[in-house]
This record gives C-alpha cells, sequence and structure tokens, in this order.
C-alpha cells in the first residue's frame, strides 16, 4: 500500500471577523490533514463554522491564524489572485446557494471555469457533463428557469469542468427532495471515483456522511473529538 | 477567452437597464457638447462673414503705397482670391456745380464678400440692376440732387470725364459710422489713371481685399507678414458691432449651461455605474471562486464599459453633427451667402467630454468591482445604495475639469465649481436634516404615509443625494426656462420692434421744422434730435496732442484725435450711457466736458483734466467732470465727448435724428432726399434683421439646451430609481407575503416619490428665485422682482416629475406575482 499522499493540511486555523462591536472568531485552532483521494465530510449544527471552514481550505479566504495547505501551496501566505490562479488549476466548489450567473446559461455557468483557465474544448466538456447530470435538453436554460435541484446539478457540473483535484461541495444536497439528493450524492461519489478527485463535503445528513470515509464534527467553531475522525491518524 | 465571456455578459445585461442609463447620460454629453460648440461656432462664424461683407473681405490690407502686385500673385498661390480697390475724396464737376466726395475706385473682383447693388436710375428703389463699368460713375442718391444731374449725364472728374451710371443701392463695406462723411462714389479702377488724381503727396488709400478658406487665409497671412512695410496694415474686423457682445455672452452662458446638463448626465451614469457594479459584486466574487484574477476581471467589465462608451460617443457625434448641420441651414436662411463651416473642433471636444465623465464618474466603481474579494460569495449581497467617496472625489474634479475647459478661465472655473459645492453640501445637510425630522406620525393616520416616510427615512443619505440630484435638475429647468425669457428679452429690448431704423443726419437749424411738417404728413416718428458740432481735440493740459500722419487711418480708429470729432451738448445723461466716475453736469455746469471711457483710457485723460478744442477756427477748453460707459450695443447715436450746454449753444449746430420705417415704404427716402438733399440718410434695417436672425439662432441653442437638461434629470431620476430596484424587490417580496394588497403597496409608493419631488421642487424653486434674483440685478441690471410662478411651478414639477418617472420605473415590480417576486430576490 503506497503512503497516503497529503493533499489539504490545516494547522492551528483560526478565523475572527470584525463586527459592529468587536471581533468574533468563528473558528478556533482547527488543525485536519486530508490525503489525496480521500472523501471527508464535515458535519455540525447550523452556524459552526463549517462554510467558513471550507472556504479557508479552498483559499477563498486566509485565516486569521495558522496555516493551510493545499498540495504544497501554503494558501495561507499567497495573495488574492495568486488563490485564484490555484481555483483556477485544482479546485471545484458547490456552493451551499448554487451561486449561479444569471444571466448565463445553464451550459454557460459550466463552461465558465473553463474558459477562465483557457480550456479549448470546453464546450464539448460541458456538453458531456450536463448529459452526465441529466441536463441535456436545459443546456440554453437560464438558472431563473430552472428548478432548485437542476440548478444544484449545474452548479455540481460547473465544479468538475476543470476536472479538479479537490471538490469543496457545501451541503450540495440540502435543498433537494430525497431522490435527487440521493442522484446527486452519486453523481459525487462516481466523479470522485473516476477521477480520483479528493472530496470534501458539508452536510447535516448522516447517510451522505456515512459515504465519506471520514468525518470532522464541528461545534462553536471547533472540531469535536469523535470515533470517525480516527481512521486517517491509524490509516 | 475572457472576450467571449465578456461578451456574453455585455450581450445579456443590456437587457437591464444600467448600460443603457451610462449609455444614454454619455450620449447626451457628448451630442450636447457637439452641438453647442458647433452651433455657437456657426453663430460665431455667421457673424465673422456677416462683419466680412461689411468689408467685402476676409481680410483687408490697407495701405498708404501704390500696390504691390507681388503680394496678389502670393494670394494667388495660397488659393486666396484678392481684389484691388483706391479710395480718395475728390471734386465732382457737374455743369456749373461742384461737390466734395468720397470716391472709391474698384476692380472687377470687388465684392469678395456681400454683394454691390446698383440700379440704371436715380432712385434706389426703382430701376435695373446695373454693373460697374469703366467710363460710368455710380452715385450716392443724395448726389443726383446735390449736383442736379440724371442717369446718363455726364460729369467730370480730374481730368476726364465720365457718364452717370446709376444709383449705389448697397455698397457692403461703406463705413457705417451714423455720421457719414462727404457723399459717395464707385468708378472702376482702371479709369482711375486718366484722371490724374494720383499724383506724388496726394492723399490716396490703398486697400488689397483678400478671401479665402480660414487656413489659407491663416497661410497666406503668416507669408506675408514679414515683407509688410511700415505703410501697410491689416485692418482690424470690426467686431464692436451691435451683437457682438451680445453674442459673446450668449456662447459663455450657453456652454456653462450646457455643461451643467453634462454635469447631470455625469451624475446619472455615476449612479448607474455604481449600481451596475453593485449588483454584479456577487457574480465578480462567484467568477473569482472560480478562479478569475482580477487583471480578467478588469478586462471582462473594462470591456463592457469601453463598448458603452464607444458606442455613446459614436452616437453623440453624429447626432451633435446632425444638429450643426441644421442649425447652418437655420443660418443660411438669415445669411443668404453664408458659407458653412465644418469644423473638427467640436467633435474632439464632445469626445473628450464623453471620456472624461466615462473615465471619472463611470470607471470607478467598474474598478471597484474587480477588487471584490471571492468570500464576498459566502455574504449577503449588499443593496443598500452606498456613496463611494473617492468617487464623489473624482467626480467633483471631472466637473471642476470641464467647467474649466469650457469656460477657459480658471477662476471662474473655481469660483463657479466651489459655488455649487457649497450649495450641494447645503443641500445634502437640509435634506438629511428635513427627513429626519419629520416623525412617521406627522403624515397622519394613513398607513402607506408611513411607510413611505419610513422608506424616506431608511434610505437618509442615498435619499438626501437623490434630493440634491432631483433638486438640482428641476433648479436647472427652473433657471433655464426662465433665464431664457429674461435675456430674449434683454436683446429684444435693444432693438425692440419699431426701433429706429433709420439716422438722418446733417440736418440744419431751419430744416429740422421742414423735418417735422415732413414727419407730421407722413406719419413717421421722430426721434429726438440731437445737436452736432464739428471740433478738434487741440490739446491735454496744454500737452499738445500728436497729428496723425497719415489720413489712411482715419476710418480705423472711430475718432482720429486731432481730426475732427462729433461734438454734442447735453443737459440730461443719454439713456444707455453710465458716469463710472465723476458726476454729470449739474444744471449750472460751466466748462465742462463728460468723455466716453475707452476713449479716455487710450488718451489717458482723466477727471479733472482740462480738455482744449478747436470749433470752427475758435478755441474753447473745458474740464472733465465725468468719465461715462457707453452702451455701443444700442443702435443709437452715441457721443465720445459730451459737452456742458453753456460751451457750445452758441455754435451753429447740425442735427441727428432718427425714425423707424417699415417695410414697404422706402420710396419716402426718396421724397426726403429731394426735399433736403444735404441730410444723409442711414438706413439700419438690414443690421437690425440680422441681428434678429441671430437672436433667433440663440434661442433655438437654448431651447435645444432646456431639452438636454430636462432629459438629463430624467436619466438621474432613472438610474437613481433603478439603484434601489433591487432592495424595493426585497422588500415588496416580504411585504406581499405578509400580506400587503396591490392598492396600499402602490399608495405607499407614490406617496414616497411625491414626498421626495415636493421636497425637491420646493429647494429648486429656492434656489432658482435667489439666483434669478442676483442674475436680474448684477447681469440686466433690473430690479427685484419675485417670480411668482415659479413658485406654484417648481414644486409641482417636483411632484409630477418625480412621481411619474418613479412609478413609471416601479408598477412593474408591483405587478409581479408574490411567489416570483419571492423566487427572484431568493435566487439574488
Ligand atoms: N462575515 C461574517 N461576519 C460576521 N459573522 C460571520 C461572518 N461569516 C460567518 N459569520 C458567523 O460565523 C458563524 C459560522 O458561519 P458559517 O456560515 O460557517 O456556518 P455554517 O456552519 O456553514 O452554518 P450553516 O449550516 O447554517 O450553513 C455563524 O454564526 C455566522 O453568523
Ligand atoms: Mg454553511
Amino acid at each position: 500500500m503506497n503512503t497516503p499522499e497529503v493533499h489539504i493540511k490545516a494547522v492551528n486555523v483560526a478565523k475572527s471577523v470584525k463586527v459592529t462591536d468587536g471581533s468574533l472568531t468563528i473558528l478556533h485552532d482547527i488543525s485536519l490533514t486530508i490525503n489525496r483521494g480521500e472523501s471527508v465530510a464535515i458535519v455540525g449544527a447550523s452556524g459552526s463554522g463549517k462554510s467558513t471552514l471550507l472556504s479557508l481550505l479552498a483559499g477563498l479566504d486566509t485565516p486569521t491564524q495558522g496555516e493551510v495547505f493545499l498540495g504544497q501551496q501554503p494558501l495561507h501566505r499567497l495573495s488574492e489572485d495568486e488563490r485564484a490562479g490555484i481555483r483556477a488549476a485544482n479546485v471545484g466548489f458547490v456552493f451551499q446557494s448554487f451561486l449561479l450567473l444569471p444571466s448565463l446559461t445553464a451550459l454557460e455557468n459550466i463552461t465558465l471555469p473553463a474558459e477562465l483557465a483557457g480550456v479549448k474544448d470546453a464546450r464539448s466538456r460541458g456538453l458531456d457533463l450536463l448529459l452526465q447530470v441529466g441536463l441535456s435538453e436545459r443546456a440554453d436554460f437560464f438558472p431563473a428557469q430552472l428548478s432548485g435541484g437542476e440548478q444544484q446539478r449545474v452548479a455540481i457540473a460547473r465544479a468538475f469542468i476543470t476536472q479538479p483535484a479537490v471538490l469543496f461541495a457545501d451541503e450540495p444536497s440540502a435543498n433537494l427532495d430525497a431522490a435527487t439528493g440521493q442522484k446527486i450524492e452519486d453523481l459525487l461519489f462516481k466523479l470522485n471515483a473516476e477521477q480520483g478527485t479528493t472530496l470534501v463535503l458539508v452536510t447535516h445528513n448522516n447517510d451522505l456522511a456515512d459515504r465519506c470515509q471520514r468525518q470532522y464534527q464541528m461545534q462553536a467553531g471547533r472540531f469535536l473529538d469523535i470515533n470517525t475522525q480516527g481512521i486517517a491518524d491509524v490509516g | 477567452m475572457w472576450a467571449s465571456i465578456a461578451w456574453r455578459l455585455f450581450w445579456r445585461e443590456l437587457r437591464r437597464g444600467e448600460l443603457w442609463v451610462i449609455a444614454f447620460a454619455l450620449f447626451l454629453a457628448v451630442g450636447s457638447v457637439v452641438s453647442l460648440s458647433g452651433i455657437t461656432q456657426g453663430v460665431q462664424s455667421a457673424l465673422m462673414q456677416r462683419s466680412a461683407q461689411f468689408t467685402a473681405a476676409d481680410k483687408v490690407l490697407r495701405s498708404s503705397q501704390p500696390f504691390n502686385m507681388e503680394l496678389i500673385a502670393q494670394a494667388e498661390q495660397f488659393n486666396v482670391q484678392s481684389a484691388r480697390q483706391m479710395q480718395f475724396d475728390s471734386m465732382l464737376f457737374a455743369s456749373d456745380m461742384m461737390q466734395l466726395a468720397t470716391i472709391k475706385a474698384v476692380d472687377d473682383a470687388y465684392p469678395l464678400r456681400g454683394t454691390l447693388e446698383l440700379k440704371q436710375s436715380d432712385n434706389i428703389s426703382v430701376g435695373e440692376q446695373a454693373q460697374l463699368r469703366p467710363g460710368y460713375l455710380y452715385l450716392e442718391a443724395r448726389l443726383f440732387d446735390l449736383l442736379k444731374l440724371t442717369v446718363g449725364d455726364s460729369l467730370e472728374l480730374g481730368m476726364s470725364n465720365f457718364i452717370v451710371g446709376g444709383v449705389i443701392v448697397n455698397e457692403p463695406d461703406a463705413p457705417l459710422s451714423v455720421f457719414g462723411g462727404a457723399p459717395r462714389v464707385l468708378m472702376h479702377i482702371d479709369d482711375v489713371a486718366a484722371t490724374q488724381i494720383v499724383q506724388p503727396g496726394s492723399r490716396i488709400a490703398y486697400r488689397y481685399l483678400f478671401a479665402g478658406e480660414n487656413a489659407d487665409l491663416a497661410q497666406f497671412e503668416a507669408q506675408v507678414e514679414p515683407q509688410l512695410s511700415v505703410h501697410q496694415r491689416w485692418q482690424k474686423m470690426d467686431r464692436e458691432s451691435a451683437i457682438g457682445s451680445a453674442l459673446e455672452r450668449a456662447e459663455r452662458f450657453l456652454l456653462l449651461a450646457g455643461l451643467l446638463g453634462i454635469v447631470l448626465a455625469a451624475c446619472a451614469a455615476a449612479v448607474a455605474a455604481s449600481r451596475y457594479a453593485q449588483r454584479h459584486t456577487k457574480a465578480v466574487a462567484v467568477i473569482k471562486a472560480l478562479g478569475a484574477t482580477t487583471a480578467q476581471i478588469r478586462l471582462i467589465y473594462g470591456s463592457h464599459l469601453l463598448l458603452v462608451v464607444l458606442f455613446s460617443l459614436l452616437c453623440g457625434v453624429i447626432a451633435g453633427q446632425l444638429a450643426v448641420s441644421g442649425a447652418q441651414l437655420g443660418i443660411q436662411q438669415y445669411l443668404t451667402d453664408y458659407r458653412a463651416e465644418f469644423s473638427w473642433r467640436p467633435l474632439w471636444l464632445g469626445c473628450l467630454t464623453g471620456l472624461v465623465c466615462a473615465t471619472l464618474f463611470a470607471a470607478r466603481p467598474m474598478w471597484r468591482l474587480a477588487n471584490t474579494a471571492a468570500i464576498e460569495v459566502l455574504k449577503q449581497p449588499e443593496t443598500q445604495f452606498v456613496l463611494d467617496k473617492l468617487q464623489l472625489i473624482t467626480g467633483a474634479l471631472a466637473i471642476w475639469g470641464l467647467m474649466w475647459l469650457f469656460s477657459g478661465e480658471l477662476v471662474l472655473s473655481i469660483g463657479l465649481f466651489l459655488l455649487c459645492a457649497v450649495f450641494a453640501a447645503l443641500l445634502m445637510v437640509t435634506a438629511a436634516t428635513l427627513v429626519k425630522l419629520t416623525k412617521p406620525a406627522s403624515a397622519g393616520q394613513s398607513s402607506a404615509g408611513k411607510l413611505a416616510l419610513a422608506n424616506l427615512r431608511r434610505r437618509l443619505w442615498a435619499n438626501s443625494f437623490q434630493l440634491i440630484t432631483f433638486s438640482l435638475a428641476i433648479f436647472l429647468a427652473l433657471l433655464l426656462y426662465f433665464l431664457r425669457a429674461e435675456l430674449i428679452g434683454q436683446w429684444q429690448r435693444q432693438i425692440p420692434q419699431g426701433a429706429p431704423n433709420h439716422f438722418l443726419v446733417n440736418i440744419t437749424e431751419q430744416q429740422r421744422s421742414i423735418l417735422n411738417d415732413f414727419a407730421q404728413t407722413h406719419q413717421i416718428t421722430l426721434d429726438k434730435y440731437y445737436p452736432v458740432v464739428r471740433g478738434r481735440l487741440l490739446s491735454i493740459n496744454d500737452e499738445k496732442l500728436q497729428q496723425e500722419s497719415s489720413k489712411e487711418d482715419r476710418s480705423e480708429q472711430r475718432v482720429g484725435i486731432g481730426r475732427e470729432l462729433n461734438l454734442t451738448w447735453l443737459a440730461a445723461l443719454p439713456e444707455n450711457n453710465q458716469v463710472t466716475s465723476g458726476s454729470w453736469f449739474s444744471a449750472d455746469a460751466q466748462a465742462q466736458v463728460s468723455i466716453e471711457s475707452e476713449l479716455a483710457q487710450r488718451l489717458d485723460i482723466s477727471l479733472g483734466d482740462n480738455l482744449a478744442f478747436s470749433i470752427g477756427g475758435q478755441q474753447l477748453s473745458a474740464s472733465v467732470s465725468s468719465i461715462r460707459k457707453v452702451d455701443w450695443n444700442s443702435l443709437q447715436p452715441n457721443f465720445y465727448m459730451i459737452l456742458s450746454p453753456d460751451l457750445l449753444a452758441e455754435f451753429p449746430a447740425t442735427y441727428i435724428t432718427a425714425f423707424y420705417l417699415e417695410a414697404g415704404r422706402e420710396q419716402l427716402l426718396n421724397q426726403l432726399a429731394r426735399l433736403m438733399p444735404t441730410v444723409t440718410v442711414i438706413s439700419v434695417d438690414n443690421i437690425i434683421k440680422q441681428v434678429n436672425g441671430i437672436i433667433d439662432q440663440v434661442t433655438i441653442a437654448l431651447s435645444f439646451i432646456l431639452v438636454i437638461i430636462c432629459f438629463a434629470a430624467g436619466l438621474v431620476l432613472v438610474a437613481q430609481v433603478q439603484a434601489t430596484l433591487e432592495q424595493r424587490e426585497q422588500e415588496l417580496a416580504i411585504l406581499r407575503t405578509l400580506g400587503a394588497r396591490y392598492a396600499f403597496l402602490r399608495n405607499a409608493l407614490v406617496l414616497e416619490f411625491a414626498m421626495l419631488g415636493a421636497m425637491a421642487g420646493v429647494f429648486a424653486t429656492v434656489l432658482a428665485e435667489a439666483m434669478l434674483l442676483i442674475v436680474q440685478q448684477r447681469v440686466f441690471n433690473l430690479p427685484f422682482t419675485l417670480h411668482y410662478t415659479l413658485w406654484w411651478l417648481g414644486p409641482l414639477l417636483g411632484v409630477i416629475l418625480v412621481t411619474t418617472l418613479g412609478w413609471w420605473q416601479l408598477k412593474r415590480l408591483l405587478r409581479i406575482p408574490g411567489a416570483q417576486l419571492m423566487r427572484r430576490v431568493l435566487q439574488g
């Protein structure tokens, strides 16, 4: 068995934000290690800081304290534009609230990251992904014309178009009925398996969390020590 | 790759309002500058051409030396037309009578500008058109009576005999002085040699007339300049005409008024751009989260702005140029041989304005947009309209820069700018306090009213900003509307209907009663009689004045000092004269003189100086008791020197008077000439017609600005309302889901805008009234009068304008079903 390659590493990460009366610390002393190709779930109550942590790991934001590495890159030391470059090349992101651009069609939304990265066959890749998420007929629909689940699937297709090494998904099936949610989860794990993508997802859904190899439980900005967390240390 | 993304986003965004508002605002700015500057230039060049008609050429070179054919040859090289002309005074002999006349000898090319009209008759209103030919002389009408001649008679001039060929109906470059000189005669230049009048030492004025394209003329002038001898010099074109200064004032007013419209348009562009940027913050955050760099975002949104700017620049230039061409056609109706000239200046001035507006008003929000952090994706979008302080500063700088560019005066632009800034600050504070002070309870029991007020209060600063722009817009519209009336009124007052269009000069004491009778029988109203005594200024404080060396200068220097002056005596200060220092003659004034201010300056004469005059061989002296400013714009006899009545009353004087003659009664002039052959009739009818023509043009330009300002004001409103659209959508969605009914929401909306409009209207009215009062006093010298119409028109205009535009844009929102609204809001 090969020694697993560390893909994502956070060391003593803290995040505080400015609020009207002083500053508020929303993440405290978080450390984690995620190996390449692993699937990891982050669970916890609403407001516990899951989305915030995800944004730090993905390099959308920088921590107030501590270090975050994506591959060999020290994200906490890079500028906004340098991190953008890394995101373009390595990271896919499915947002909690989809965040499709309302003035672009489904297909255009999907191909956007590929076009930004200068990928040549963006369109054919996009059409292929549309097929995989079962929305071939909706290619030229605008987000406002799509249902919530359809938008979520478009968002997932968008996250995969650059064939990222790591995919972050924030509650990918939260707004969906059970059947559609199931379909989307299957899709995520299928892509994870086929492309060897590292998968980090936030969820309230225990079934989904259980499908992941490991779980981190959050509470009030800290990790709770739970059993499943030990697996990585052992393995 | 960014290009295709940019293009797609741009194309889809066109359906939303902001890009159009920016485009239309820039279009207005560019179009108005191109057209205003083009039209003013058109009117100005019309004026130049008109004065060219009065000199029969674009440029006149005067000389006391015989013609240098080398110059004429050079003119030809530069594509400049030329003509030669000689002028001298000589005696005419007809059988047993003789008369001193001013003879002008011209060549076939004369006149280069304007038209020469001759008739084969002794009557200016009947007879066939005649052509100037060698061997013939053409005479001013009064000479026929003075010398008892008819057409075909023979006439001696110098050593030659001539035949009387006809009457001069219109000589374009005849002196415009109200006190003409000797009667005028035209002859062909080829005949001059035979008369043997040109002898060494004889006083002959040689003139070269030149005409051509401005650029050619300028090149030619530059080439010739170093070759000119001391005897040759360019004649100054007469810009001191009745309309010159009025037009100058009009031009400044036009550009500055236009500028205010541009500022409004620029504000609209700024608001729309801010709004555009704000609405795209989330999208930019998403695109960045997906891996776009700041530079890529800049390219995407920069290209949006660039496309809009290019589009509006192009449209603005085309529309502006069309307006200019239209105006040129209009000018042609008044000045038949007006040559429309194409100029690049309005075009680049317009483009420059557009670019300044775009970069300093609209570019900043787009720039800031690109700096959005990727993490913004996780935050609630900002829907509140926020004022960007730096943009306020760059915007203000841009406004000042444009003011400077248009006025061309640093001090004026700074003053004007500070005034505007203080106004704006004052308004902002007042508006904010006012909105804050209004307690919801004061809106009565209506809950719609409460909601409207609450809305106003919640968007306090955004609303104060809106209030300022609305107020400014309405203020400008009102100010311009009233000022326009006042300006036009003032110009028309200068040349009122029925203002004298004919002057009678050289009337003797005895002729006055004959003239009075004549006027009575023909129902003509005579103006008052001004006495005129010819005299010479000999010395100032016993210092002898240098005599002018050559006679050729005399018509150029309106009063050559040392030559004869028209002196008058008056007990009362003439209407359009204003004493600037000293005081007007008291009833018992002894040996005093009042002098015109410019002449006083030129001759370095100050109060208390002693002037010596020679009148008919007698000498008298007077001390300067007052210096007067004379309104040369008024078509009335004006005098450089007015003496106290005690000094001149005994001297034999002639008189000047004036009257109005309706069109079609010109034959009376001939009767008058027969009755009093020695009296000169000078018609200023043509000048008055042209002045009226130009006033019409300026009036059109003013109305044009009014329209532009109204458009710009509307645009600001649209942009402002658009800026709150998203936020309103959200609130409406919530209110609707909470069960608010359509009528309630509608009332609240209408009330909100009506209140805003009313406030803006009242502000605008107060401002406009204050400004009008200042202008009335300072510019028009009129007494304070309140403009009552303004006081109901302003607030009413505010309510109607703001409510209509607000309603027009938001009624859509009210109609959207609650569920759909909710969904739109949730999707951000
Ligand atoms: N910019 C910010 N300013 C102030 N507070 C913030 C900011 N961002 C996050 N928070 C707070 O930090 C906490 C964690 O937020 P986060 O979005 O990470 O929670 P979450 O675990 O994703 O919740 P959910 O399951 O509801 O999505 C919340 O209480 C939130 O209010
Ligand atoms: Mg979350």
